[in-house]
Parts: C-alpha cells; structure tokens; sequence
C-alpha cells in the first residue's frame, strides 16, 4: 500500500510540472521561428520593441496563438502594420483550449487595465467575453473578428468583425468552373449551418455565372455536429467520392478537415484540384498538396483588424457591425502557385461586377 | 464405455454449433448481397455495391474496428473501457510524433505505445484503486482530450508543416493492390449485372489499393479470436471477466491477467489513432478521432463480445458511413433495403411462432417501404443520423441474445475469493 501511495503522489506531482509547462510554454514567444513556410511576419514579435505613441492595442488571440498560419496570424500581420504605419504598441495574450469563460475575460480586463485603448479579440469565442468587458470600459474600444452580439442590449464601444465569405466563395466559383475539363466540380463543407451554406451559396453561383451546365456535387461531413471541422479522415471520403464521380475541382469550407481534401486530390491524380478557404492555403500545404492547390478564398482579417485599429487611431472608432468585403479588399482570392494567373483578368472582372452592385451574391444556398 | 461416450459427443455437439453459427453467418450475407443487388437494380443506385464505396467503408471501417478490438480485450477480462476515445487520441498524437521523427512503421508503434499508456493509467485506477470503471474511463478521454492538445502545441509548433493544433504532410504506409485481378473485378463491377457484379465490387474493394494497416488488422481480428478462445491464456484471461474470484482460487493472477487485458486495449485504441493519422487520411489534428471510440465501443456490444461479431459491427458502420459522406442520395436506397431487411426477418419470427414481435417487426418494416415509395430522398438530417438508426435499428434486434461477460465493469479486489 505504501508502495502505490508513493506512486500516486509521484502521479502527482508530475500532472501538476506538466500543468506548470503548459503555462510557461504559452508565453514563450517565438514558437514560429523555425518555420519555414510561416508567413514572414510570425518570425519577429513586433509588440516586445515597438514604443511609438499611437494607440496601445491589446491583441487577444484565440487558442493556437501566434504562429497558426491562419486566422492569429492574420490578425498579427493587421497589428504589425499598425505597429509600423500609425506608432502603435501592443499587448498580446494567447487563449487557452477550453479555458473558462472567466480566462478570456481576465485577459481582456488585464489590457484594458494596462492603457490598451484598442482591444482586438480574434474569435467569435471572445464575442461573449467583450460583451461582459466592454461595459465597464467606456474609453476602451474593442473589436471582434467574426464576433457577434449575445444580447439585446447593444455595445457603443465594441466592432464586429463580419465577412463575406459568400463573396470570396464566388471568385473560387468562377476559378473553378474555368478550370474544369469534366464540367463537374464539387463542394465539401465541414457542418451544414448557416454560416458554411453561404460558403457553398457563393461558391455555386459563381460555377454557374460562368457556365450554367457545370454540374456542382455538394457534401457535408457533419449535420450539426461541429466535430465536422476537427475530420481529416471524414472530409477525405467526402472528396474522394465527389473525385471519384467525375468532379476535377474540390471546394472545401470544413476547417482542419481540409487536409484531407487535399489528400484527396492528391490520391485522385494529376489535373485534379482542391481549393483552400479562409486564409492562403497553398503557403500551408505539403510538398506533394501543392500542385492540385488552385486557390484559396481569403478572409483578411489582416485588413479588418488594422482598419479597426486605424479608424480608433483617428479619432472615430469603427462600432457595431462592420463587414468587410471585396469593395473594402475585406475579401479575395490567392494567388499563389501561380494556377490561377491564366485567368486572372476574369475573376477580376467579376470581383468588379460585384463591387459595383451588378451581381448579387446569394448567401443561401 | 459410457464416458468415452461423452467425450465423442461433446466435441461433436460444439462442432455442430459452431458450424450452424457459420452456415447462419454465411446465410445473413448472401441475403444482404441479393437484397443489395435487387435494390440497386430497382433504384439505379449504382453507388450502393460500386468498388470505390466498398474501399471507402473499409476504410471508414478500420479505426472503429480497431477502437471495438480494443474493447473486447478489456471487457472479456472484465474491465470496462470507455476510456477507448481518449487512448484512441492519445493514438493520433503517438502516431503523427513517432512517424514525424522516425517514420510510418514506427509511428505505428508509437501509437499503440501512447495508446497503451492510456490503457495503463485506465488498469492503474480500476484494477490496483478500484475506482469505478466509467468515472477513469470517462477521466481518462478528458486526459486524452488535453494531453493530446498539450503535446501538439508543445511539440508541433516548429515542425515542417506543422501548428500548434495539427501537423500535416506524415508519411504514409504502402498500399497493395493484386495486379490483373484488382482492374478485371472493376469492369465486372461497372457491367451492372445481378449479384455478379455486386460480388465483383466486393472483391475488388478487397483487392485495390489495401493499406497495409488494413492487413494487418484482419490479422489482429483472426489473433484476437485466436488466442482468447483457442489458448489456455486466452481461458484465464476470459475467466477474469467471467468470475474472478473463482479464477483466482484456481490460481490465475487476476490483476495480471486484467492488466495484460487493458494494456492491449489501449494499445489497440492507439492504433486505431494511427490509423486515423496515416491512412484515412495524412495529417494529425487535435481531437480527431470524432466519438469513433464510442462507436468502437458500441460495434463491439453489438456484435455481442466476440471478434468477428465486431467485425461485421464495424463493417456496418463503416459502411453506411462512407454511403452517407460519399452518396446522400444513395441512403433513400439503403430504406428499401431496411423495408426488406426487417420484412424478412418479421417472416422468420413468424414462422418460429414469435407472432407478437413478427406484427410489430412487419409494422416497422412496412412503414419504411411506405416511406421509400412516397418520397424520393431522405431529409438531409436524417442522411447525417444513418450510421447510428441503422445500428439502433439491429441492436434492437438484437439484443435479446446479447451476453456480456458475467463480471463485465465489477471492480475486483485481490483475496475476495477468500
């Protein structure tokens, strides 16, 4: 018995250093510097130097931090050029996986405490956070990328940051239906809510703004369940059978489920594409994804966060909800791999005709 | 004279059952292949036997099997697992780090070694502290859950290709396919001819591009049934389960038996996470085995605590899974076959007599052809739901002749025997 006591409290103690790491590795800085495909703006930390005096930004990023290649890094790019263009200093905290409620909004208050005047949350996750916070900071205002309202009592110091992604969708429609030999393409989205049926929605009407023959295949992984975001293996069955049917051309908003996508391309040979959503995905992907990567649609919170940063820099913060699309360069397409660079002049022309009103991108499906 | 008498008989006796069991086994498939091929015929849903959906449910298939053959180790010694999901993620995790480092074939190891570590922590709680089996198992996919997330961040972040929440670009493990045989059972699968090329896609399926994971899971089913059922070990181990106490005054170690039981759970769990991250598809991602654990757990109840029960478990899900993800629109099929399935088996309790649940069986089955016959697709939130109606549909069946082992989830402590 004295034996398994020694060994529990052993147990012990070694949860509890793990538990001490977890925290201490957080704050570690420079976990992307070895990367070599991170974008360049994730190798320095802009904020430990910068000492203008522009606004303090208070930079809450959501779980995965600095250094994700998506949607934290984004947001830090929007910084770093706020940092660089308008003498700003910052502040960043990073979220923990499933941290309380509490956690997120300690982070808030503790910059807000700290003279940030400019708080950015990256996450809808913050949305609920800010709307607790926001109210005993009337000089502090926040923002939240792809946040929303939780209740009926509306924020005059809180932005939120919305984007049509049904627009971006549409412009990887278009790329795909040009590109297609079979005249079959197809759509995988990771659950069937609203927010991804507008990524399908656009998506379809611009396969078929440019041919209304183009037959367009479209899959969920999940109903409800948002474990359709988190389905590699899933995601991979859904584009292998689209692939397996005919389509050439595979769309996918299902999140960490795209890589399985891609695998799925890949296994289904040459000519044979997917295409990435919401940040470059092309900049990600493995050696052998590369070559079928077309394009990604792109969500540039990058540009919403520093548009955020500027307008409080200037005297009259953006509040309420501010969306961003392609007439504010909120939304677009890349380019990288240069797939694309044929038709370039005709994604354009129709990234024209809905900047001026003359298409009209649905947002349901 | 008389007992050699008993011995020629009870040997004789098992045989006959045993080779009843198999001759029903094979009966059951050659009903579902021609209910299959009649429904595709009748519907044009090519996709229901087509190759490439067989593959794909055999690959969908895998990790649920693997997480079912884990389960069935533990319970048989008679310790409840529904730790699998955790050591299953603790599998991924192994997988993608061992494989990053040192390749595919020791990434396997890795993954069943990571999974084997859950299973430990599982024995350590429910055999040496005799906590109850649900609380450390549901405590141990928690731990998975955070372990996991906490290692990819600690470990991934500077990887090639690698995030603090994924680390795609793993090295895959090679493929087999049977050359001649694999490209011929294909045509024969696209000429649409009745049960023939149903069959073909079968074997086809069977003969294209099969991971070598997958072999070597059909191995572990086979050793499994083997050395639970066919060596003393295997009596122990299954005595743990059935009565320990009794075990244990014939002199079996129980906790050793137990621990062995569990480890090899685990194990199996973690690679089943393997096959998640290298096969079914190339990337690790946290909390990716998506309740495969739990469906593990439940395939292997289903097919009643026995490997090849499982087995066919396992292939269900697998299948109606990949139909789901691959074809929605084949699933308004798959009710026509459901209407028969259930239309067949009503007239079977009917004819044994069973008239009550024959009624409620032919109810239930002609409600279905109702509806397959009156719409023309299923509602999309049903297609989401078909892998768990169509195995609450057959548990329900089945469940009467259902038996777990007789000491199933009770915590042992050593000397009870007295």
């Amino acid at each position: 018995m004295r034996r398994t006591t020694t060994f529990a409290a052993l147990l012990s103690v070694s949860v509890l250093a793990l538990g001490a790491c977890s925290s201490s590795d957080s704050d570690g800085g420079d976990k992307a510097s070895d990367n070599t495909s991170a974008s360049a703006s994730a190798s320095a930390d802009v904020c430990k130097d910068a000492d203008g005096d522009g606004p303090k930004i208070g930079l809450a990023y959501d779980v995965g931090g600095r250094g994700d290649q998506s949607f934290n890094d984004s947001a830090y790019a929007g910084v770093a050029k706020a940092v660089d263009e308008l003498d700003a200093t910052c502040l960043e905290g990073e979220a923990q996986d499933a941290e309380p409620e509490s956690a997120r909004e300690d982070r808030l208050r503790q910059m807000a405490d700290a003279g940030a005047n400019a708080v950015v949350g990256v996450g809808f996750a913050y949305s609920d956070a800010i709307n607790a916070v926001a109210p005993d900071y009337p000089d502090v205002n926040f923002g939240v990328v792809d946040g929303f309202d939780p209740d009926d009592k509306p924020n005059d110091n809180v932005a939120y940051f919305s984007f049509a992604a049904n627009e971006a969708s549409f412009l990887v429609g278009v790329a795909a239906a040009e590109k297609t030999a079979s005249k079959q393409v197809g759509f995988v989205g990771g659950v069937h809510n609203d927010l991804i049926k507008g990524f399908e929605a656009g998506f379809t009407a611009g396969v078929k703004a440019v041919d209304p023959s183009i037959k367009v295949d479209v899959a969920y992984i999940e109903e409800s369940d948002l474990s359709g975001f988190n389905d590699p293996a899933g995601g991979k069955t859904a584009a292998a059978g689209e692939f397996d049917k005919g389509a050439d051309v595979v769309y996918h908003a299902s999140g960490a489920s795209g890589s399985g996508i891609f695998d799925a391309a890949v296994e289904a040979g040459d000519g044979n594409w997917a295409i990435g959503v919401d940040s470059d995905q092309y900049l990600t992907a493995t050696a052998d994804q590369q070559p079928h990567i077309l394009t990604s649609a792109l969500k540039r919170v990058d540009v919403a966060t520093f548009d955020f940063i500027k307008s409080v820099a200037d005297g009259s913060p953006k509040t309420s909800y501010v969306t961003y699309d392609l007439k504010n360069d909120g939304v677009g397409y890349s380019t990288s791999g240069g797939f694309v660079d044929d038709i370039k002049a005709d994604i354009d022309g129709y990234a024209d005709k809905i900047k001026s009103g003359e298409i009209k991108v649905p947002t349901a499906p | 004279m008389s007992t050699t008498q008993v011995d020629k008989s009870a040997p004789s006796e098992r045989a006959r059952k045993i080779g009843g069991m198999y001759r029903t086994y094979w009966l059951v498939m050659l009903v579902a292949v021609v209910a299959l091929s009649l429904v595709r015929i009748a519907t044009g849903a090519d996709d229901i036997t087509a190759a490439n959906t067989l593959r794909a449910a055999i690959l969908s298939a895998c990790p649920i099997l693997l997480a079912g053959m884990g389960g069935l180790w533990s319970e048989r010694a008679g310790i409840v697992n529904i730790g699998l999901e955790g050591q299953m993620l603790l599998g991924t995790w192994g997988a993608a780090y061992f494989t990053y480092n040192y390749g595919p074939w020791v990434g396997l190891l890795g993954a069943a070694a990571m999974g084997a570590l859950g299973g430990l922590l599982h024995g350590l709680a429910t055999i040496t502290f005799g906590v109850d089996h649900i609380v450390s198992g549901v405590a141990i996919n928690i731990i998975g859950l955070g372990a996991t997330t906490f290692l990819a961040e600690a470990f991934f972040s500077d990887y090639q290709y690698g995030g603090p929440r994924q680390l795609t670009g793993l090295d895959g493990l090679p493929f087999v396919t049977v050359p001649g045989l694999s490209d011929g059972l294909k045509s024969l699968n696209d000429q649409g001819w009745f049960v023939i090329s149903d069959l073909a896609g079968l074997l086809a399926a069977l003969t294209t591009k099969v991971s070598v994971v997958t072999i070597l899971i059909a191995v572990i089913v086979v050793l499994t049934a083997w050395i639970l059922w066919h060596t003393s070990f295997g009596l122990r181990l299954r005595s743990c389960g059935e009565n320990p106490a009794a075990a244990e005054s014939l002199g079996v170690n129980v906790y050793r038996y137990k621990y062995v039981a569990v480890l090899v759970s685990g194990g199996l769990a973690g690679l089943g996470g393997a096959f998640l991250a290298l096969v079914a598809a190339s990337g690790f991602t946290t909390n990716q085995s998506n309740g495969r654990g739990y469906i593990g757990l439940a395939a292997m109840i289903f097919g009643n605590w026995n490997p090849f029960g499982t087995l066919g478990a396992s292939l269900l899900f697998g299948y109606t899974d990949a139909l789901r993800l691959r074809s929605p629109s084949a699933v308004h099929a798959l009710l026509l076959v459901v209407a028969i399935g259930l239309l067949a088996y009503a007239a079977w309790r009917f004819y044994q007599g069973a008239r009550t649940s024959a009624i409620v069986l032919g109810l239930i089955g002609a409600a279905f052809l109702v509806w397959f016959l009156t719409t023309d697709t299923v509602p999309r939130e049903f297609t989401g739901m078909t892998p768990y109606v169509v195995t609450l549909l057959v548990l329900a069946l089945a469940s009467q002749r259902l038996r777990p082992p007789a000491a199933d989830g009770q915590v042992y402590r050593k000397g009870s025997a007295g």
